[in-house]
């Protein structure tokens, strides 16, 4: 075979893996979209012969989903709270000291996102069932902290590896105590990781069904436990708007996140960069 | 300044190291079927984990397994490719827009993804005439398999794109551009020059989809209909259908071990590149 040739096909095997695989990750999504405005009442084929918003309404009509948006956003923002608080507290701390033992926790930290989730659902519901904690939202409060509590970690530790150490040793020279150094300096320059750790805290929670679904009570579940079980019972296009719904949350996030870090910051830590 | 970290600690010690402990306790108590778990003072006994050597358990875990490496190597097919093309082919707009779309696929819900899924291939999909034309059954054994394999798929290719840009920048293209000024094909200098260098990056790549697959829920669940089940998912069958929990915990501490041992690779692979050269 001549170099030539060869070259030609494994251009054309390349190209055509790589089209192949956009349409794979591009089309459900489009399809969804699309069946989500459906003016039928059944699944039909593509495209929908009429458009409309019913599903929409239907969304809001439903009353499992609109419990569980409810209980979903609470228990998002109350644990992104409560872990973006505990999350910059313990990043702080590790940061600022050097002491024995200091690598070990930061890994104790992470730790959640190595196990997996379904195994943290678990071992939890087998604690807070012998601890006789029977509420199902205190419950899921217990998930959502700790299964959002490294991401915290994680994004106050990078904006305090990013800071410039100077700007507090000038402002301990010119007379200012540690507590005020650290309010005025410190904490403005790291706010944008701590922000970051909150919008990823929220993300994780809205997004989640491996933990919940063990710790959800018969009134008290989330959107993603009642959209699953919704998928698993019929194949009502309600879920296609819900899914459009939750597409635009993600959107709306990334922009956020994006406009608070960039994302050009996730290329080029390479050595031969073009 | 220690006392920020004890909000964290007491509740990692709460939420997590505790719970954890009990599981791995409970996953050794004797279980008399009919309760709801284990007693409180129930024998210690290891017929948990004996029962796990039995045929059914070690089927699930080789389709679990078989299915997450079959996934993931087909990521893997196309990220490479992809993150190449990323890095050293298309102009800075395109390669904006394709880190774009490799970020929104990733952080896309995992419940959105696994619907659309369906929704385009699944058994009541729009595809169904077409299926129908080729002959194939939807609701066949293999294309469940398939259905659960493209489920996880759809986030291990924008992962591993993402994970590889870096591996990719660090080969020096100019070895690639000496091989075929030496006359070597341009595929040839790939496969001899390029892929060889990125080694320790793909099987990185690689540990990071298979830990993803492996503990995969959402997909399996609703994508496996119940044909096709993860270890994960018989975790919360033990303990939703048998309330077994004591058999769940010990598959609880099996998975456990296989995640950190894959956790354990990757950051032995991924060490070395993080110290400056």
């Amino acid at each position: 075979m001549s170099a030539r040739l060869g070259d030609e096909i494994s251009r054309v095997v390349v190209w055509a893996v790589m089209l192949l695989a956009l349409l794979f990750l591009l089309v459900p999504l489009l399809v969804t979209t699309l069946m989500a405005f459906d003016a039928r009442s059944y699944l039909g084929a593509l495209p929908p012969p009429a458009l409309s918003f019913r599903w929409f309404v239907n969304c809001f009509r439903q009353d499992a989903l609109v419990t569980g948006l409810r209980i979903s956003l609470a228990l998002g923002v109350l644990a992104a709270a409560i872990s973006s608080v505990a999350g910059a507290g313990a990043a702080i701390a590790l940061d600022g000291a050097k002491f024995p033992g200091r690598g070990l926790l930061l890994a104790l930290f992470v730790s959640p996102l190595v196990v997996p989730a379904v195994v943290t659902g678990f071992a939890l519901l087998l604690a807070l069932s012998q601890a006789g904690i029977l509420n199902g939202f205190v419950r899921l409060l217990f998930g959502h902290v700790i299964i959002t509590l490294p991401y915290t970690v994680r994004a106050t530790l990078a904006s305090l590896a990013g800071r410039d150490k100077r700007l507090v040793e000038a402002a301990l020279v010119l007379g200012a105590t540690e507590a005020q150094a650290f309010r005025s300096i410190t904490l403005p320059l790291i706010r944008t990781g701590i922000v970051t750790g909150a919008i990823f805290a929220f993300a994780v929670s809205l997004d989640d069904v491996a933990v919940s679904t063990f710790l959800t009570d018969p009134t008290t579940y989330t959107l993603p436990v009642a959209l699953v079980s919704a998928m698993r019972a019929s194949f009502d296009l309600t879920i296609a708007a819900a899914a459009v719904l939750l597409m635009l949350v993600t959107a709306l996030l990334i922009f956020v996140l994006d406009r608070a870090v960039g994302f050009d910051r996730l290329i080029g830590q390479g050595m031969f960069r073009t | 300044m220690l006392l920020a970290l004890l909000p964290a600690l007491l509740i990692m010690a709460a939420a997590f190291l505790l719970p954890m402990a009990g599981l791995a306790v409970e996953s050794f108590r004797l279980f008399v079927p009919g309760r709801v778990g284990a007693a409180a003072d129930a024998p210690f006994t290891l017929a948990n984990y004996g029962d796990l050597l039995n045929r059914p358990f070690v089927g699930l875990f080789g389709e679990t397994l078989r299915i997450s490496i079959l996934a993931t190597l087909a990521g893997m097919l196309i990220a490479y490719p992809l993150a190449w093309h990323i890095v050293r082919r298309w102009s800075r707009r395109v390669r904006t827009l394709a880190i774009g779309l490799m970020v929104m696929l990733l952080l896309l819900s995992m419940l959105v993804r696994t619907y659309a899924i369906e929704l385009t291939f699944g058994s009541v999909s729009i595809f169904r005439p077409t299926l129908k034309l080729l002959g194939i059954s939807p609701n066949s054994g293999w294309y469940i398999e398939c259905l659960v394999g493209a489920g996880l798929l759809h986030y291990i290719v924008p992962v591993a794109t993402l994970t590889l840009l870096g591996t990719v920048q660090n080969v020096d293209p100019r070895l690639v551009e000496a091989a075929q000024s030496l006359g070597a094909p341009a595929w040839r200098a790939h496969l001899t020059v390029t892929l060889p260098l990125s080694r320790a990056g793909l099987v990185g790549a690689f540990l990071i989809g298979l830990t993803f697959s492996i503990s995969a829920f959402v997909i399996p669940m609703v994508l496996g209909k119940g044909r096709v089940l993860f270890l994960s998912n018989s975790i919360f069958n033990r303990f939703s259908e048998l309330a077994d929990y004591p058999s769940g915990a010990a598959i609880s501490i099996v998975m456990l071990v296989v995640s950190l041992l894959l956790v354990v690779a990757v950051s032995r692979l991924a060490a070395p590149r993080r110290r400056p050269a």
